[in-house]
Parts: structure tokens; sequence; C-alpha cells
């Protein structure tokens, strides 16, 4: 009999689950996290039990993570995120030995061994500056659609500078462009120059080796991709749905371990 | 009144009740910042120390209008509630060139808050011999403002007296560490900060008497730290608060040792008894007291060229005896935000413990129960890491 595991991992802006089975991913889903915690864990476990037709019953173990781990109403093992995103990659890209893991609220780089375990990491200061809310800002300022940044910054020949990373100054800066008449694709170009700039940052403080793999939800915009690609010289190993990678690191600890119930 | 680590509560939570009373008895109180005023001078003319501390749940309102918010966050929580009458009491204060933002904030404290003594030791940052001459002159003319202040001569005997009290002090502390060192700890890291805070704050024969009464207390509880994978030592800016300690030590680490200045690096090293005490003085507050402020000459290798693993041995070999002798697993460098002199130290502190085998996470904090709590995660990966 198949046993099946969950991975539960509740993000500060969306929450994703993964159900695995046979060390195989079965099912995945996404969803907003909104501002309550419990309340989205409640429905990611139904809509991925929904998905592939099982009882709650059905789940051997689980491991949960993410900011909101500790609200996760039902049994569940708390694993930090680094850990369960190393496992994620590791079990996508077994030669991956560092990961860019670009989230909402910060982004993270950590080191990792052929076993998926954890060497070294660093995550970013508090403030949203390089990562994915930053993008979100500045889309809302261009009133472009999110799935549509990476391929319009793509189309830029002339990038414009960026003097900043952050998410507060760099909202009036893009205004300030878009005053100045800068087009649309350059402006996100520009971001995506700075959000790579405070990326590569964070990489030398950790040391990069590669295979290096690119998570999170920062890894569906094609722009940021390129210009990480371009900043630090190395191709991104980019898994079909990055922003499900920890979730799946999740749900492997869960199996691993079998220690959620 | 109650004793050991119920009056080590006491006092915790309200550092100034002591001190308050011995005022209203007639005693002068004086302030000092941080491990360079040399306070035994004090002790010696019947003046009572009192480091001056921060208070990390009181909001910075008042101190953002006379310091750049771009610095020391626990010098600029000082500054508020100095701004803020917290420190009327004193009837003066002891600064000394600790780091740039100390010494620039003793001069506006003296400005601005007008105290009725203030004094400033323009400390060296070498432990060159002219510097260290210097400074045995520099406490010469500190003597001189404090016999003007208080009428009396300080003689050398009152010196020596003083200078045996303090490493009495100092001996107890050691003694209160050594309890750190089985496994598990027969005291934890957080009351171990919530001890040193409560001796930092009250006269030193006091605080001796409660450092004996903790010492016995301790030796003789059954409920002490339970046994846990992580024992960490914590290096670094000034820690006079639980918070992050408490962070630390719910995660599932035992925090053993540690490397700051309201502790081990301000208590450990002794003053050796001089003819003239005040040259015992001067050499333990400028080369025995191990503080990335003071430069300490960089050894050269054949080519007189600095060898950098020699130069790190150096500077923090004592961190591999520690780790040895208090059997630690893991260590947490942790800099409140701009603090400098912790901050450069960082990447050269990092090389060494790699090159000991020693794991290390470094965690910038700005003083602040918010920015803590945000710690949480990174600090759970390490002990992951570690465990």
């Amino acid at each position: 009999m198949t046993a099946y595991y969950l991975g539960i991992d509740i993000g500060s802006r969306t929450s994703k689950g993964v159900v695995t089975g046979d060390g195989r991913l079965l099912a995945c889903h996404v969803l907003p996290s909104g501002v309550n915690y419990r309340a989205a864990a409640e429905k990611l476990r139904e809509a991925l039990l929904g998905k592939i037709g099982l009882s709650v019953s059905d789940i051997a173990a689980t491991v949960a993570t993410g900011q909101g781990a500790g609200n996760v109403p039902f049994p569940n093992e708390p694993v930090t995120d680094i850990r369960c995103c190393a496992r994620g990659i590791n079990g996508v890209f077994p030669a991956a030995r560092t990961i860019i893991d670009v989230q909402a609220q910060s982004s993270q780089v950590i080191r990792l061994n052929g076993s998926g375990l954890v060497t070294g990491f660093v995550v970013s200061e508090k403030c949203a500056a390089g990562s994915g809310r930053f993008m979100e800002v500045i889309a809302n300022v261009l009133q472009v659609e999110l799935k549509d940044i990476g391929p319009l910054s793509l189309k830029s020949k002339n990038p414009v500078a960026f003097s900043t990373g952050c998410a507060v100054f760099g909202e009036s800066e893009a205004v300030s462009r878009v005053a100045e008449g800068s087009a649309v694709e350059d402006i996100l170009a520009g971001v995506h120059q700075a959000l790579a700039d405070k990326i590569s940052a964070l990489v030398d403080r950790v040391g990069m080796e590669t295979d290096c793999a690119l998570s999170g939800g920062g890894g569906l915009d094609t722009g940021l991709i390129r210009a990480v690609e371009a900043k630090l010289g190395v191709r991104m190993l980019v898994p079909p749905q990055p922003q499900i990678i920890t979730a799946l690191g999740a749900a492997i600890m869960a199996e691993e371990t079998r220690g959620g119930h | 009144m109650a004793t050991g680590l119920n009056r080590v509560a006491e006092i915790y939570a309200d550092r100034a009740a002591r001190v308050t009373e011995l005022k209203a008895g007639g005693k002068r109180i004086i302030g000092y910042l941080d491990i360079f005023p040399v306070v035994e001078m004090l002790t010696a003319l019947d003046l009572v120390p009192y480091r001056l501390l921060g208070d990390l749940n009181e909001p910075i309102t008042r101190a953002d209008a006379y310091l750049p918010t771009v610095v020391c966050p626990f010098l600029r929580s000082v500054m508020d509630l100095g701004l803020k009458g917290k420190y009327d009491f004193l009837d003066g204060v002891v600064f000394a060139h600790g780091c740039e933002v100390s010494e620039k904030m003793a001069h506006i404290w003296r400005t601005y808050l007008h105290p009725p003594y203030a004094h400033f030791i323009d400390t060296p940052h070498t432990t060159h011999q002219a510097a260290r001459k210097q400074h045995r002159e520099l406490l010469k003319d500190f003597q001189k403002t404090l016999e003007e202040m208080t009428g009396q001569e300080l003689t050398a005997e009152k010196l020596r007296e003083a200078v045996n009290i303090h490493n009495r002090q100092r001996v107890l502390v050691r003694e209160l560490y050594d309890l750190r060192k089985p496994d598990p700890p027969l005291i934890s890291g957080a009351e171990t900060v919530r001890v040193m805070v409560a001796v930092a704050s009250l006269p030193v024969t006091e605080g001796n008497e409660l450092l004996e009464q903790v010492i016995g207390e301790i030796k003789g509880r059954k409920d002490g730290p339970a046994p846990k994978p992580a024992r960490l030592i914590v290096w670094g800016s000034i820690i006079d608060n639980t918070a992050l300690v408490d962070l630390v030590e719910s995660l599932g680490a035992n925090v053993v040792m540690d490397d700051t200045t309201v502790g081990s690096r301000d208590y450990f090293p002794l003053v050796e008894i001089t003819d003239d005490p005040r040259d015992g003085l001067a050499d333990r507050y400028l080369v025995a007291l191990r503080s990335p402020r003071t430069f300490r000459e960089t050894v050269p290798d054949g080519n007189r060229r600095k060898d950098y693993m020699a130069d790190l041995e150096s500077r923090f070999g004592y961190l591999k005896d520690y780790a040895r002798e208090w059997q630690v697993n893991g260590v947490i460098l942790q800099v409140l935000r701009y603090c400098d002199i912790h901050g450069y130290e960082v990447p050269a502190l990092k090389d060494y413990l790699e090159s000991i085998g020693l794991p290390g996470i470094y965690l910038e904090h700005d003083y602040s129960k918010v920015a803590l709590a945000q710690l949480r995660t990174r600090v759970q990966a390490f002990l992951e890491i570690i465990g």
C-alpha cells in the first residue's frame, strides 16, 4: 500500500503544499496565505487531498515549514524552510550545491552537499530588498501583470540604473523614471539588475559552488533569472515549479522521518 | 530581603532600586559606560560605580535629536534614557573612548544633560609602550578630578583595597562561569545574563555577596537547565538583557559561555597588584581587556609581512580555549547594527573559527525584541546544521 506524505509551506505571501507517495510528486497546490495562516493550511490540505482523492487518514506524516509553520493546526513536524528548500532542490537537481531562494519578503542563499544537507546559508536582512515583494511593488507602479514582467524586461535594450534595492524607495524611484519617460521594459530590466546585485552580495557572503539553482517565487520571473545569470556568470537550474520546492522538500523530509503522526 | 536568584530577579526588574536607596542614605552614585572606566578609583573613594545600560523595552524617541540614527542602537538607547531623566539620580558620569560613538556621546551627554560631575578618559587604542604610558597619565588626571569632587585624597592604600575587592568579584564571576562547564550547565545563559546585569547595578561589596549567594544556590539546586544538543558561546556586542539568549535557549541550545562586555570579557581579566596600584590598573584596562576596539600589533611572518593565521591565533586563540573548557560546539557571532568595532572583526573571526573547525553563525540585530524574533529561523537552521 502506498504511504502518502504532506509538505506544507506557509509563506508570508503564498502557501504551498505538496503530497508525495513512493518518492514521487503526486499533487501540489498554491494559494494566497492571507491573514489567517491556520485557515490557509486547512484549505491547502483540503485542496491537495481533493486533487488525488485521499482523506486525512491516508497521510502518514506531515512536515510544516515557512513563516507560518507554527500556525499549522494539524499534527506536523516543524522544520526550517532553509533545510526544506535544500532537500527539495536536491530531489530535483542532485548536482546543485548552491541555491538562490527568492521568496516574497526575503531572499536566501543556501549551500548544500550531495545528500541535500545544508552546509551554510545567509539570509537577506529584514527589509524586502532583493525579494519578490519588490517586484510586486514595481509591477503595481507600472501596472504590469506579474507574469508579464519577465518577458517584458527581456525586451529592454537600455536598462535604467536603479540606485536602490529597497522596496519603499524603489517605488518612488520607479515613479520618477516613469515621469521621466523611461520605457516600462527598461525600468523592469533595471529593477532586475538591482535585485541581481543584492542577490550577488548575498552569494559573496556564503560563497558559490556550481551547480547553482534558483527557487522560490522569484524563479517564475525569467527576467530575474537572466539578470542573476549575467551577474554571477553561471547558468541557473530552475525547477518547473520553483515556488513549491520548499514544500516538496518538506514532504521528502516527512517521508524520511515519518515523524509527523 | 530576598537573596540569591530571587534578589537577582528583583534587581534585574528594577536596576536602580538599590542605588537610589543608597543615595537616599548619603552615598554618591557615579554612572560609567562600557568597560574602560577604571571603577576601582571610584570604589576607593567610597563612590558607587553604576553601569550605564540601555532598555530594550523602551522605544528610542528622544535620542534621535542628539545622535544620528545610523549609530549603535544600544548607545542610542542609553542616551535616550538619559534624556528621559532615567539617570537623573546619578551624581556624575565617567566615559571612556570605548568606540567612536561612545566618545562622541560622552561629550553630548555632558553638553545636554549637565551632570554634576563628568569625566572622559581618552583610552588609547593600541597596546604600545607609549600608549601604556599615556594611559597611566590619563588615570592620574582622572584621579585629580575625583579628588577635587570628593575633597579626599586617593591614597595607594585605598586603591589597593579597592583593587582587591574588585578582583574578588572577578574571581567570583569565574566561579559562577565554572558552573556552566558541566553538561547540562548548572545555570542557564539567560540566568547568567540576569546575574551579571544585577552585579553591574550594585556596589562591588554587595555584588560580591550576591554572587556568593547565587553560586551557593546554584550548586545546591536540582532544577537547573536540561541537557540540549547544542552548547554555544555568544560572542560580540553588548548583551544587557535576556532577549537574544532566551530566543536561542528556547530553540534547543544551552548558551554556556559568552565573550561580551556584561560577561567574561569584562570580568575575567584580573588587576595585577603593583607598587603603584595605578600601573596595574592602567595595564589591565588597556592591555588585558580583550576588546576589538584595541589594536594589537599584528604577528609578522619571516618576511615581515602579516602572518594571517598567526595573527588570528593571537587575536582569537582564547576563544579556542573557551570552546574546549566549556565544551562548546557552536558560536553565535552577534553584532548590533552599526556596531563597527565588532562588525570589522567578523570576517577574520569567521576565518579563525573555520580554521579550528568550530561552526559559527553571524547575526545582526538592532536592539529590539521584534528584530530578534526575525532571527529565529536562522538560529534554528544553524542548530539543525550543528546538531
